[in-house]
């Protein structure tokens, strides 16, 4: 016989509870999860491709200072994105739309610069040079894709108008969103460590 | 109480009816209309993947016979296996999940009716993308696991292969919503009281086949992407020359693939575990055991993949960490095994063909079971790969686990669904018939590998001693279809000339039973209150709710609840149905057609129509429309 579990059935009014609004937040939750596991498998694919190799990067390690300056504008941005969803809880909605605003200028400024980033390392490297030139391609354009989609959900809240739901609780797609970029950014620090720190630090220690 | 009991059924009704026309039809967000398209249409895949099937026996049924060329052999079990593992098995548990877990837990739909509606349409339309390919006389050709560097440009220049790799990513979309659906609707609408320690069985084996969707599809999706780059856009993934890896493509394939067989095993043990106790009369043996295991089940489950690629070369370490994990996961098993044997010992068991075919899976399982510990034993597995050996093992593991099963839910809940009873007397012929074409069709397989068969050869010498278990096998893979066309007679003819059901036929103890058959569509008019494990044997809800709190019936609501305990800690307010979640499925078809010709400016076209539509979809609604 199965026991029953004495914990007593509650007695809330249930006419009387506020409308959920967590839903969103826990499937972006999921959603990031998922998407973790799409870049950890390409970092996984990253090591994979290079196991049996004597370096990895075999040519030459990629240049250090764009990253790094793309990594600053990132965090920065996610510093101001966060800064705009406290002023939402308490509901300064101006200044936390001009955050929202000046972090989705930041994600354009970081697709440009990548895109000069990507000029300089493609005299040496493109996909179709060997298979470290593929997965490092893959990997960054998978993540600026994510920006890219970042972005466009940025902007989307951005023109969102305050009724209905968003006039009741303003923060929940601005806090959705964020929580989005925050991931966005999170993965930018792994590539930066993994495809730039890392092979920079081999150099260094083996020579070339 | 001034307004009557009709007076609040009308309200309900009016704000929960999806209207009766051809915009109600394609709009609809309701999880039973839904969940029945999902179980329709993961059969219709299920008779094309079987017909399939039976033309290939009938090539095989004797040596060097021409029924078919080569080529369209390979189309053939490449679409078999492809169609039956990702566009039947998966789904159709989805299906059964939609249709009952909103029922099961006292809600009155799903987490997210319209991503409901989404993963329906985007399910459909990849199973259409796929079959698509056939038109162009281009099948997907190499196995449903697509090894490179076969599947790569050099070796298969047709189209088949990239549908192949964009129909899964496309199937990935759907499959992933459809998880992380039911992740927050299990952990967040659960109706009040109804603790994580009194959830249904099969809401444990779906929320562990969910996490293991999360988790591991990105893995196919990846593998994937890398195909699709390695053949058209001149990476070099899988190209050894360009300093690739064909192994890559394995690793990634198989930390997908492995966790996907629990996720089309476990839910189906879900169903066991409320079938078996309803008709043995008593409270299931071990319901915590049979939780833990199923949870450390899909958690193992990342941890067995190599044994996939036990053949291909790897450090003795590896392949013993990996064969041990194997033999782990047969543990986990047994436990739920001996807990369903221990129920019916312990009880007084009732006759029923939905008890038939539950027991006959648990049969069936221990024999594909016992086959996959031997090869999970390293030595073992050399000597049977890519052998019938193999085939036998997959098919007794996937029909006794996922096929058996399904049928004793339908059984099962096809009165809940439909409000009438299926024939008992030919459900039983059905059940006979299936289980002895699948022995009589499946266990010479076992033979036919140990004796050298390989798997995968479109015909076979005379002289070797195939022929004569050959036949038998075509015999039996016949008479296993004839079996499954006989209920599906009886689905048609139970429709209409079916005995009423009534709410609970069964006398069974889920909260889906309290509702009536076909149920309402806001399902209950109060919502429930539980407070065991069995509401409807313990009377959990004995004092109703006399003062009409539980009614919310000013707009289309349901109750949130904390996960752990099921505390009421909220009011969600459930999407009226729409128009966008087949809109969005339809750009998305569009793209990955794109995608398969390469034309890049249809596909920038597509991703802008996906993301208007995204935003149409997410614009907020006034006060008004949200009530």
């Amino acid at each position: 016989m199965s026991t029953i579990v004495q914990i007593p059935p509650p007695r809330a009014r249930l006419a009387l509870l506020p409308i959920d609004q967590t839903r969103g937040l826990q499937a972006v939750w999921a959603l990031i999860s998922t998407e973790s596991m799409l870049f950890m498998c390409m970092f996984g694919a990253y090591y994979y491709l290079g196991n049996n190799k004597d370096r990895w990067a075999i040519e030459k390690a990629p240049d250090l200072i764009y990253p790094f300056v793309l990594l600053a504008i990132l965090l920065s941005s996610s510093v101001v994105l966060h800064w705009g969803e406290i002023q939402v809880h308490k509901e300064r909605f101006g200044a936390a739309r001009a955050a929202l605003w000046f972090t989705v200028l930041l994600g354009l400024i970081f697709l440009v610069m990548q895109g000069f980033e990507y000029a300089s390392e493609w005299k040496n490297l493109t996909p179709d040079t060997d298979s470290y030139g593929s997965i490092f391609y893959t990997i960054t354009t998978l993540h600026a894709a994510h920006v890219i989609v970042g972005v466009m959900i940025l902007m989307y809240v951005g023109v969102q108008p305050r009724y209905g739901f968003a006039r009741r609780t303003p923060h929940m797609p601005y806090q959705v969103a964020s929580r989005y970029w925050h991931f966005v950014d999170a993965v930018w620090i792994f590539i930066v460590s993994l495809l730039y720190v890392i092979p920079n630090i081999q150099v260094h220690l083996h020579g070339r | 109480m001034a307004e009557t009991a009709t007076a609040v059924q009308d309200r309900l009704t009016e704000l929960w009816e999806t209207p009766k026309s051809l915009y109600g039809w394609f709009a609809t967000v309701d999880h039973k209309e839904l969940g029945i398209r999902y179980i329709v249409t993961a059969f219709v895949f299920l008779i094309a993947g079987g017909i399939e099937a039976l033309i290939m026996r009938i090539q095989l049924s004797q040596p060097n016979l021409a029924v078919l060329s080569p080529e369209t052999y390979d189309q053939l079990f490449t679409m078999h296996g492809v169609t039956m593992i990702f566009w039947y098995a998966s789904p159709i548990l989805s299906g059964f999940a939609i249709f009952l877990i909103p029922l099961m837990i006292g809600a009155r739909d799903m987490a997210f009716p319209r991503l409901n509606a989404f993963t329906y349409w985007t399910f459909l339309f990849s199973g259409i993308f796929l079959y698509i390919s056939p038109l162009f006389r281009e099948a997907p050709h190499a196995g449903w696991f697509a090894y490179v560097p076969y599947t790569l440009t050099a070796y298969s220049p047709g189209v088949g292969m990239d549908f192949y790799a964009l129909a899964l990513i496309f199937l990935t979309i759907s499959t992933t919503g459809a998880a992380l659906n039911f992740l927050i609707t299990i952990l967040r609408l659960r109706a009040p009281g109804m603790a994580i320690s009194r959830m249904p069985l099969f809401l444990y084996s779906t929320l562990t086949a969910s996490f293991d969707v999360i988790f591991s599809l990105p893995a196919l999706s990846a593998a994937c992407i890398f195909l699709e780059l390695d053949r058209h856009w001149g990476t070099h993934f899988f190209k050894v020359p360009g300093g690739g890896s064909t192994f890559l493509w394995q690793q990634l394939f198989w930390f997908f693939g492995h966790p996907w067989v629990y996720v089309v095993f476990l839910p189906a043990t879900g169903m066991i575990s409320l079938i078996i106790p309803v008709f043995s009369r008593r409270p299931i043996v071990g319901y915590a055991y049979i939780a833990i295991a199923t949870v450390l089940t899909g958690v193992v489950g990342f941890a067995v993949w190599l044994h996939h690629m036990f053949t291909v070369g790897m450090s003795d370490i590896a392949m013993g960490i990996f064969s041990a994990g194997s033999m782990t996961i047969s543990i986990f098993t047994t436990m739920q095994v001996f807990a369903w044997l221990a129920t019916v010992w312990k009880g007084r068991p009732v006759a029923t063909t939905s008890m038939y075919y539950a027991l006959s899976s648990v049969i069936l399982l221990v024999v594909g079971g016992l086959s996959g510990v031997f090869t999970g034993v390293i030595p073992a597995d050399w000597q049977v790969h890519n052998t019938y050996y193999v085939v036998a093992h997959i098919h007794y593991v996937l029909i006794g686990g996922n096929l058996f099963p399904v049928f004793a839910a339908l059984y099962y809940w096809f009165p809940k669904m439909s409000g009438r009873m299926l024939n008992e007397k030919v459900g039983k012929i059905s059940f006979w018939t299936m289980f002895i074409g699948f022995n009589v069709g499946f266990f010479p397989m076992h033979i036919l590998g140990l004796i050298g068969m390989p798997r995968r050869i479109f015909t076979y010498a005379a002289g070797l001693g195939f022929g004569g278990w050959n036949m038998v096998v075509t015999i039996g893979s016949f008479v296993l279809g004839i079996g499954i066309l006989i209920t599906f007679l009886n689905i048609l003819f139970s429709l209409t000339l079916g005995r009423a059901a009534g709410p609970n036929p069964w006398n069974a103890d889920g909260l889906e039973w309290l509702t009536d058959s076909p149920p309402k569509a806001y399902a209950f008019e109060h919502i429930p209150l539980v407070s065991s494990r069995h509401p409807l044997w313990d009377d959990s809800d004995k004092l109703g709710d006399p003062e009409n709190d539980r009614i919310l019936d000013n707009g289309r609501l349901t109750v949130t609840t904390t996960w752990l305990d099921a505390e009421p800690v909220g009011i969600a307010t459930i999407p009226e149905e729409s128009l966008l979640p087949l809109a969005m499925s339809i750009v998305m078809f569009g793209l990955f057609v794109a995608l398969a010709f390469r034309s890049m400016w249809a596909v920038l076209a597509m991703l802008i129509l996906i993301f208007v539509s995204g935003c149409i979809w997410m614009w907020p609604r006034t006060e008004k429309e949200v009530a």
